[in-house]
């Protein structure tokens, strides 16, 4: 092989990596994303239904957001963990909630057992697809949550 | 650039035997060698074959990626105050590449104001906007206020606090204006207060309004550049 030719066969090898390299992520990018998760008004898929043990709160992430999975008897409830006394995260210990910011509890239902909050956590709605828990929209209709409290549900309403 | 009479297919590889062949498929239908003789076959001066020269055309190019760019994120962005910023968490958490696409978007977006005020600096020191070249000069201020707004409407859009209270101090400029000011203010925000009228707005402005302005403008600025070469050295 002569410089010509190697030269030729460099340019081209360099021209189709180039290419190749732009129009891979712009594929990519134009196919929808498998489980837009939660981000307007779609389910997110929390994990399979083997993973929430009875009687027990689980922590999972819904679009971002904290949020908690109760297993009681079969029966699988989600629920925000943002606090609705000041928005800090609600920290979850076996079947407790304790929110570390000001000492308020929750119930393992998301109901306060202890102030300063006043509101219960709001519960998502949930379905059973395959074996797995889907986590969709937030309810924010079982108490008058206030304006900011609502905001961080924004999209996911 | 002008077309010759009558470019037929055979008489074009007549004229030049030597380039029987060699030129491509749309040059010998289109007669394009005259064309493309005249708009590629230009000597740039030596004083021209320098960095500072190539600050405009490098604000082309960063034009020309956010414009695809942008593009790309419309596909996934919702310009409604509810959906808006999730839908921009979205794209750049869930969509595969959102992330880049979009950093892609917003530091082009940087670089070009830097660039074509660099660009203009450039031309303003060579003394390039000098006779007769004043109306460049002008589509050229027009330029970098378009570039600027592009700036302004895009950054609300991401809807998120930083967007709201710099949307918020901007429009509240617009509004000290003496006499207009009012006018301005709420022809920006859709109404006295920052709302979803005021993304509505901004979005068009910044998706139609402007691209449509800037290109016009683009193509009166090289139109004059090709028309008037060029300038001269110091």
């Amino acid at each position: 092989m002569n410089r010509r030719d190697f030269l030729k066969w460099a340019i081209t090898g360099f021209g189709v990596v180039s290419f190749g390299g732009i129009f891979y992520p712009v594929v990519k990018f134009l196919k929808p994303p498998p489980a837009v998760a939660g981000a307007l008004g779609q389910a997110t898929n929390v994990g399979a239904l083997s993973t929430f043990t009875a009687g027990k709160l689980t922590a999972v992430s819904v679009n971002g957001q904290p949020a908690a999975v109760a297993n009681v008897g079969g029966t699988y409830t989600a629920f925000s963990l943002v606090c609705t006394h000041l928005g800090c995260v609600v920290g979850v210990n076996g079947d407790a909630l304790l929110c570390p910011c000001h000492g308020s509890r929750f119930s393992s239902t998301g109901a306060v057992t202890h102030g300063p909050a006043t509101l219960p956590l709001p519960t998502y709605k949930t379905s059973i697809q395959n074996g797995s828990l889907l986590v969709g929209a937030i309810d924010l209709t079982k108490a008058s949550y206030p304006t900011w409290y609502k905001g961080q549900f924004n999209g996911s309403a | 650039m002008d077309l010759p009479d009558s470019p037929p297919v055979d008489v074009l590889d007549a004229k030049h035997p030597q380039e029987r062949g060699k030129r491509g498929w749309l040059v010998k239908r289109f007669g394009l060698s005259s064309v493309m003789e005249d708009q590629f076959n230009r000597v740039v001066p030596r004083h021209a074959t320098n960095y500072i020269y190539c600050f405009g055309g490098i604000a082309l190019v960063l034009f020309l990626i956010l414009a695809i760019t942008g593009i790309m994120l419309a596909i996934y962005y919702q310009p409604t105050p509810d959906d808006a910023y999730q839908s921009i968490v979205n794209l750049t958490t869930h969509v595969q590449f959102g992330w880049w696409i979009r950093s892609i978007h917003k530091w082009a977006a940087g670089g070009m104001v830097l660039l074509v005020f660099a660009h203009m600096l450039r031309v303003f020191f060579t003394g390039a906007y000098k006779a007769p070249r004043e109306l460049n000069w002008i589509t050229g201020v027009l330029l970098l206020v378009l570039t600027l707004g592009f700036g302004f409407t895009g950054y609300l859009l991401p809807w998120d606090q930083k967007a709201y209270w710099a949307t918020k101090v901007g429009t509240d400029i617009a509004g000290s204006v003496p006499f207009i000011g009012h006018f301005l203010l709420v022809s920006l925000r859709g109404g006295d207060q920052i709302s979803a009228a005021t993304l509505a707005r901004f979005y068009d402005l910044h998706i139609l309004v402007l691209p449509a302005i800037i290109v016009a403008l683009l193509g009166g600025h090289f139109w004059m550049i090709r028309r008037h070469g060029i300038s001269g050295r110091l």
